[in-house]
């Protein structure tokens, strides 16, 4: 980081910050929490939920993990455009849901289930995407279970894996609806070149990735059925 | 781009790029699994097994389906039955709009009609129905140069005598924007790639062109393939750049060859390499064919699958006029774009303003299909109007009356018959609420079904969203199942106002394909009140 600071207003308040800085970690510095789903400060910033967007005068709203800050930047981050759209994004992310959360049953903090608890959200008028199109399961790894029903692609385990672990195992796969995560050529996580490392799902916003002991004790704990 | 030619060259091959195939490849190039696994799933081109010998590719969007109805791609999988020799696969626009419906014959363009199909699968029809390159080619105005003797006269003019400010400022003087759809002033964006700090840059020609409706740069690729190439040679010695990439769909088999040709004949007459006409400037050029996608068109998803990724469109800023192919300033510009600038040069700005219909500058080649008489390509003054185009093609087809039209391309607004005094301008266009686009006009007849045009396009863009993004994804595919839902009657009425949710698909996408995807159907929605196909979805659960 080099340079001169520059000076940048969000929400009103003024704050300056060194070349490279994102908005969202401007944000921060002032005490503005931006929600975010797909971003995790240790990885490299992907602005593909769309979560954290801001105001920043233009055609299209900016996503703040990735949009670095501009001297004399105007930045809205709160307003009932935005909310309404942090509604709407949380919605279509809902309707993919599975039944339940496998992450919200074992450590909740399911990150997904706390945003709609923000939002106050208690009924989902999207079509049923588990029903329409279900994405299956892969319980062969013995110690992470994947449920890609509740994946919403927000490329952390992809990040952590290959960026931070260096383990090279996860991909995105497919394109458009249909696109979903796969490990190596598309083989089972458990044949896969995975050295079960956890870090996948460590760092898992959703059910999709989690721990499989953790989910074992639980049944124990709940008197032993299966 | 090592990583999908090698993947390409194997399915050219052998068919198929197999897990066998992958292993070998990621130990050669020390590549993860993992990334070949993420390439060839995305990229359409690629198959995992090799399918049977006979593949028909059926184009399932807007045009073809006009052209053969909406059932005509199960008529074609009864005709063929349970052959097991024969596959048929519902594809994209395959822009042969003209001669709809159209498909593709194992990568092969054909016309698409039942009795192309039969003819094929009986083993007669297969060189008879040949349909793409063999528009006649025709003298255009566009083209400076009377014999091939003559052609890249611009540049050796440039290079005698030239300077670099001098053909930015004729393009704006020109008053140049981008045809390839988002209409960017053209000599702002050299000006500014030319200005870019980079020892190293790039000059890119986007001919991935396909959009529904839009089949001009086939056109232009296959006639004019000297004028992009000097166009781009133009653009290379402005910005000071000393490679390019034309980067060109794969559908397009007939302008690959023509690019092929020109870029080696170029190479002979000293056109292109090094110390071109004896200057200083050299430049090298290739030829990249894409293995498939609506949105690598999309420039900075083009630049993702140069650099050997998922074609998935950038968070932008960074342009590519400062941070394009590998980080470095890259020159990207549409076919009909670089194609324009030899003229301009040759003739100087105030010839290309003359052009144009009094009050407008220039000369539009325009991509006209749907339910007109003749479909085709022509090259109008700008400000033609919309009426004057459909004349050239001879009115709609059958002496039917016109219901809507269409003037730029699956996005752009469809606007009632009332409105062919349009002039074809971008201001004029958008005054109306609708745009000029690539300039891919699809007109329809007053006994079409709205609705069912305007669908076909929203599925388009379903169907070829990258998945990047959330609300594209999820949006675009929940507004297809809502719609469809109410369509069949498993709903009284769409649960979420279809306007809303376009409203957070447009301000929060990440590229323009999820921030139109939704607008045809809103807009038609909007527009057309008494349009009895829409009645069904002006319902919305309160
Ligand atoms: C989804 C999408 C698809 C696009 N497809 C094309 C295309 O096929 N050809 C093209 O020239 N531009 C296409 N564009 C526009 C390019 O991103 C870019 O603006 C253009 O190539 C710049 O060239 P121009 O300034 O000469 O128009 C597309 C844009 C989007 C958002
Ligand atoms: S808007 Fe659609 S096509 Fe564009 S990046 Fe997002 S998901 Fe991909």
């Amino acid at each position: 980081m080099s340079g001169k600071m520059l000076t940048l207003t969000i929400d009103g308040r003024t704050v300056s910050v060194p070349p490279g800085t994102t908005i969202w970690e401007a944000a921060r510095l002032l005490g503005i929490d931006i929600p975010v789903l797909c971003h995790e400060p240790r990885m490299e910033p992907v602005g593909v939920c769309r979560l954290c967007v801001v105001d920043v005068g233009e055609r299209t709203l900016a996503a703040s993990c990735v949009r670095l800050c501009e001297d004399g930047m105007n930045v809205v981050s709160q307003s009932a455009e935005i909310e309404h759209h942090r509604r709407m994004l949380t919605l279509l992310l809902l309707s993919e849901q599975p039944e339940s959360s496998a992450r919200e049953a074992t450590t909740g903090d399911d990150a997904l289930y706390a945003l709609a608890r923000r939002q106050g959200i208690d009924e989902i008028p999207f079509p049923d995407g588990a029903r329409g199109h279900p994405r299956g399961r892969d319980d062969s790894s013995p110690v992470i279970a994947v449920d890609h029903q509740a994946c919403i692609l927000c490329d952390r385990c992809i990040r952590g894996c290959n960026e931070l672990q260096h383990n090279h195992v996860i991909t995105r796969s497919g394109k458009g609806y249909r696109a979903r995560i796969a490990f190596d050529l598309d083989v089972p996580m458990g044949s896969s070149s995975c050295v079960a490392c956890g870090e996948c799902a460590a760092v898992c916003p959703t059910g999709a990735l989690t721990h499989k002991a953790l989910q074992h004790w639980r049944r124990e704990w709940a008197g032993g059925e299966e | 781009m090592r990583l999908l030619k090698a993947m390409l060259a194997l399915q050219e091959a052998k068919g198929a790029v197999t897990d066998a195939d992958l292993q070998r490849l990621a130990r050669d190039e020390g590549v993860p699994l993992h990334r070949l696994q993420g390439l060839r799933s995305f990229y359409p081109a690629f198959r995992e097994q090799p399918g049977p010998p006979v593949q028909i590719q059926l184009c399932r969007d807007v045009v073809c389906r006009l052209a053969a109805g909406h059932d005509h791609c199960q008529r074609v999988r009864a005709a063929v039955g349970d052959r097991a020799d024969v596959e048929v696969r519902e594809v994209s626009c395959i822009g042969l709009c003209d001669q709809a419906p159209a498909m593709l014959l194992n990568g092969q363009p054909r016309r698409g009609r039942l009795e192309d199909v039969r003819a094929c699968l009986g083993g007669t029809g297969s060189d008879s129905a040949c349909v793409a390159g063999t528009t006649p080619a025709r003298r255009w105005p566009t083209d400076p140069y009377a014999s091939p003797q003559a052609r890249y006269g611009s540049l050796r003019r440039l290079l005698a005598a030239g300077r670099p400010e001098e053909v930015i400022a004729s393009l704006k003087q020109a008053a140049l924007r981008g045809l390839g759809g988002a209409a960017f002033p053209t000599g702002l964006k050299w000006e500014l790639t030319r200005h870019a700090a980079g020892a190293e840059k790039y000059v890119v020609c986007n001919a991935d062109e396909s959009e529904p409706g839009t089949f001009k740069d086939r056109l232009l690729l296959e006639q004019l393939p000297h004028l992009v190439v000097e166009g781009m040679l133009i653009g290379a010695w402005v910005i000071g750049a000393r490679r390019g990439i034309i980067y060109l769909r794969h559908e397009y088999v007939h302008a690959a060859q023509a690019l092929r040709q020109e870029i080696e004949r170029a190479y002979a007459t000293g056109a292109l390499g090094q110390g071109i006409f004896g200057s200083d400037f050299g430049f090298d050029l290739e030829l990249f064919i894409s293995p498939g996608g609506y949105i690598l068109g999309e420039e900075t998803a083009l630049l993702e699958a140069l650099e050997d990724r998922r074609g998935e469109p950038r968070n932008k800023p960074p342009f590519p006029t400062n941070a394009g192919l590998h980080g470095r300033p890259t020159l990207i510009n549409n076919v009909e774009t670089f194609a324009a600038v030899p003229a301009i040069c040759w003739h100087g700005p105030d010839w290309w303003a003359s052009q144009g219909k009094p009050g407008y500058k220039g000369l539009k080649f325009v991509s006209v299909s749907g339910d007109v008489a003749r479909p085709g390509v022509h090259c109008v003054p700008w400000g033609s109007t919309v009426r004057e185009v459909l004349e050239l093609c001879g009115g709609v087809a059958g002496g039917r009356k016109l219901k809507a039209f269409s003037p730029g391309g699956a996005s752009t607004p469809f606007l009632p018959a009332s409105m062919l005094d349009t002039p074809l301008d971008f201001d004029a266009l958008k005054a109306v609420g609708s745009a000029l686009g690539t300039g891919a006009m699809v007109f329809v007849a007053e006994h079409r079904n709205l609705l069912d045009v305007v669908l076909a396009q929203v599925r388009f863009f379903r169907n070829e969203s990258c998945g990047k993004c959330v609300p594209c994804r999820l949006g675009s595919q929940k507004a297809v199942a809502m719609v469809e839902q109410v369509l069949a009657g498993a709903r009284e009425a769409l649960p979420v106002d279809l306007g809303e949710l376009h409203e957070t698909m447009a301000r929060t996408s990440i590229c323009g394909l999820g921030q139109v995807a939704l607008l045809p159907l809103i807009d038609a929605l909007r527009r057309f009140p008494r349009e009895p196909s829409l009645q069904s979805l002006r319902r919305v659960r309160s």
